[in-house]
Order: structure tokens, then C-alpha cells, then sequence
């Protein structure tokens, strides 16, 4: 017999963002259900953050994300998340002097592709059945393909890399009854590089989404 | 097992989907947009020094480190022509090759080829599902491919201009190299972009004027 979803008010003396953190930093996490294994498949949209944008500024609408996601009970589920988000950018011809005294004269282009493979686990928040509120954190690797193009000419840089990811989101059922629902989600990726002269990869992002279960 | 179906299907479409969504640079530039140019110089020397400057009357063909011949095609042609230009507005005046000129120039056309070998099992199980056995009326059939390979031939070519400084040769006895520019891309000999190309390697030599 599949467990229904149980929505239970929050202590009222408990700040919601206050339990929002605590979730992140003590490592809980968002829908929860016992015994149940959810897949959620996410549209995902990103912009870069800090000296990423140095190598591109402009947001990425190309990604998706999923996560596998087992109910250890009505609020804590653990789980796999993975994705893709592919970032771009075209710079201008530019002449660039490189440390040996040469003068290039190039259109850069930058092309980063980053793919989480993450342990994760969510915490639901809210109580309600219409939406219930959720703080995730994933942590684990990110495997980065960074090519960086002078014209047609291209160098690469691909490392694995360790980080994490604190998300908060909020869950709509389909239906009040329903196990299937709508996620919308913000995250920020945190994403130490430390190579090629970049200090870190990181970036906000938003997802949208479905979730939905796969097995009791 | 109903269940799985739908979920895996998803993840799989989304996969392909969204990885075959990835912008490739290459497929988002211009032929223009593709070429590089490179420019060297010797940081010790003036070019206020010089005033006169020749230009070889041909091209080198240089094949795989190797030299093939001196050409005078269309791109040629067109480019010592640019080149001339170029510097002689930049206070440089252009005199025969008999005249002791102070600078000596040099261009070649420089090939290299690559070999590459390619397996065609490889191939085929990349581009599987490109191709429908239904349209051979083999409904459920599978294509099969035996281990065989391809041999494919790349050749890349640049277009490099050598400066020496003649003036001080004789008491040397060496033709020092006092500038170089290289170029590389696409359309990279089309007779066409021959004076662009003469323009853009001394334009962002700005050192390489007479006063």
C-alpha cells in the first residue's frame, strides 16, 4: 500500500528561512515520501557567477537536470542527480598579447559543458497540498568540458571537479491526491575550477520541472 | 516494468535532446570569423631604421616541412600586391630587389597533412539511428557492419610572412628576422580576402611604421 503524502505545519516559533539553512547545512532535503522512488526531470536554465564570468556572462538556456530520489520518510529523501548545462559565448575580434609577445588577433569563443554527478538529499519544508516548499543540498563532482576557440582553433581544459549545490524549491501536485507533481527550483552551483587561470565555475540556476514516481 | 518505460524514455529523450543542443563553436562562425593572425616581431629593434623594403616576386610552397616550389597563383598575386600597399603606407617605399632595400620579404604557403585512420564499426554505431531498415522493406532488421577502417587525409594550410632586416646583414652575416605574421583558417587562400588578410596582419602591428 503506497503511502500518501502526510502535510505537517512547521513549528511556528521556527523561522522558515532559518529551517531552510539548517536543512542545507545539517544535510537534509524536498518531496518526500517513504519507501517511494521518485525521478525528477528538470528543464534547467543557469547564469554564471563570480569569475566565471569572465569566461562567459551570458545565461544558458540549454540543460537539463535529474535526480533519482528514495523517501527515507515523509520529509528526508536521498538520491543521484545529474545533468548537463552547456554555456557559450562569442567575443569580438580582438587582438590579445600573450605572455611571450605575440599579438593574435581572434573571434574567442568560449565553450563550457558541465555535468553534476551528485549524491543528494532534500528536506521538505511546507505542510500544504497545494504546494509544499523544499531545500535540497547535492554534493559530489562536476565533470567539466571547457574548450576555449581562437577562430577555428581550439584548446581544452577538462577537469572533475569537486563541489556542491544548495537548492530550494517548491513542489505542485497535479492533483491534490497526486505523486506526481510540477518543481520549480532555484540552485547555486558551487564550483571551485583552479585551472587555466580560473578560479571557479560557478553559477545560479533555475530549473522546472516534473516529478514522479518510478517504484514503491 | 510499465512504470520504468515512461520515466527512462524521458531521460533518455531529454538526453539526446538537450546534448545534441550543445553550441558547437565551429558550426557558429563565419569564414572570416574563423582565421587567426599572429604576429611576432624583435622587441629590440626600431623600424624608424628602416625606410626601403622588397618583396619577394613569388610565393614559397612549403609541403610538410619540405619545399615543393615558388608559385605565383591568383592569391599570390593578390597578396604581395596587398602587402606592398600596406607598407608603403606606412612610410615604407618599395624598391627593386637590386637596390639594396633595408627590409626583405618573404611569403610562403605552408601544408601540412594528417593521416587519421577511421573504424567503421565505430562509425556505424554513431550513426545507428540515422538510418531506418524499414525503408528496405526489413522491418526488425538490424544493420551489420564488418571490421573494416578508412584512411582519411587532412590538410591544414597557413600563410606566413617573413620580415629580415637587410640593412645590417653585411656586417653580421646573418638575415635577421625582424617581424613575422601567420595566418590560419577558412578561405584562408581565396584570392578574395587576399588584401583583408594583408591589412589585418599589419594593423595590429602598429610598431611597424617608418617614423
Amino acid at each position: 500500500m503506497r503511502k500518501r503524502f502526510v502535510f505537517r505545519s512547521l513549528s511556528r516559533a521556527a523561522h522558515p528561512v532559518l529551517l531552510t539553512v539548517l536543512a542545507a547545512l545539517a544535510g537534509l532535503a524536498g518531496n518526500a515520501q517513504q519507501g517511494l522512488l521518485r525521478l525528477n526531470l528538470d528543464y534547467a536554465v543557469a547564469l554564471p557567477a563570480g569569475a566565471f564570468r569572465d569566461v562567459v556572462s551570458h545565461g544558458s538556456f540549454r540543460g537539463f537536470d535529474a535526480s533519482l530520489m528514495y523517501g527515507l520518510n515523509d520529509r528526508v529523501s536521498i538520491g543521484f542527480n545529474t545533468g548537463f548545462q552547456d554555456f557559450y559565448q562569442k567575443y569580438p575580434r580582438q587582438v590579445y598579447t600573450t605572455s611571450d609577445g605575440s599579438d593574435i588577433s581572434a573571434v574567442v569563443t568560449n565553450s563550457v559543458q558541465v555535468v553534476p554527478l551528485m549524491a543528494k538529499v532534500q528536506y521538505r519544508l511546507g505542510s500544504s497540498r497545494v504546494w509544499q516548499p523544499y531545500a535540497g543540498l547535492a554534493a559530489g563532482g562536476y565533470s567539466v568540458l571547457y574548450r576555449q576557440y581562437l577562430g577555428e582553433f581550439a584548446g581544452s581544459n577538462n577537469r572533475f571537479r569537486f563541489g556542491f549545490r544548495p537548492e530550494l524549491g517548491i513542489y505542485i501536485p497535479f492533483s491534490g491526491q497526486g505523486e506526481s507533481g510540477l518543481t520549480i527550483s532555484g540552485v547555486y552551483n558551487y564550483l571551485p575550477f583552479h585551472s587555466a587561470g580560473i578560479s571557479s565555475m560557478n553559477s545560479f540556476g533555475i530549473r522546472l520541472g516534473a516529478s514522479f514516481p518510478i517504484r514503491e | 516494468m510499465k512504470k520504468m518505460f515512461l520515466p527512462v524514455m524521458w531521460v533518455g529523450m531529454a538526453s539526446w535532446v538537450l546534448a545534441g543542443c550543445t553550441k558547437e563553436p565551429v558550426n557558429h562562425l563565419t569564414e572570416e570569423e574563423t582565421r587567426i593572425y599572429i604576429t611576432n616581431h624583435d622587441s629590440t629593434v626600431s623600424f624608424s631604421a628602416f625606410h626601403t623594403f622588397s618583396v619577394a616576386d613569388s610565393v614559397a610552397v612549403i609541403n610538410d616541412n619540405q619545399f615543393v616550389q615558388r608559385d605565383q597563383n591568383a592569391f599570390d598575386q593578390a597578396f604581395l600586391a596587398a602587402l606592398k600597399t600596406q607598407l608603403q603606407a606606412r612610410g615604407f617605399t618599395l624598391v627593386d630587389k637590386t637596390a639594396k632595400p633595408d627590409l626583405g620579404i618573404n611569403v610562403s604557403r605552408l601544408y601540412n597533412n594528417y593521416t587519421g585512420l577511421v573504424s567503421y564499426t565505430d562509425y556505424y554505431g554513431d550513426y545507428y539511428g540515422y538510418w531506418d531498415p524499414y525503408y528496405w522493406g526489413y522491418p526488425g532488421y538490424s544493420y551489420y557492419f564488418p571490421t573494416y577502417y578508412g584512411v582519411y587525409n587532412i590538410t591544414q594550410g597557413g600563410l606566413s610572412v617573413d620580415m629580415f632586416d637587410l640593412k645590417d646583414a653585411s656586417g653580421t652575416n646573418q638575415l635577421k628576422y625582424v617581424w613575422n605574421g601567420l595566418v590560419r583558417g577558412e578561405g584562408l587562400f581565396n584570392p578574395a580576402n587576399a588584401s583583408q588578410e594583408a591589412q589585418a596582419l599589419l594593423s595590429q602591428s602598429a610598431y611597424l611604421k617608418t617614423n
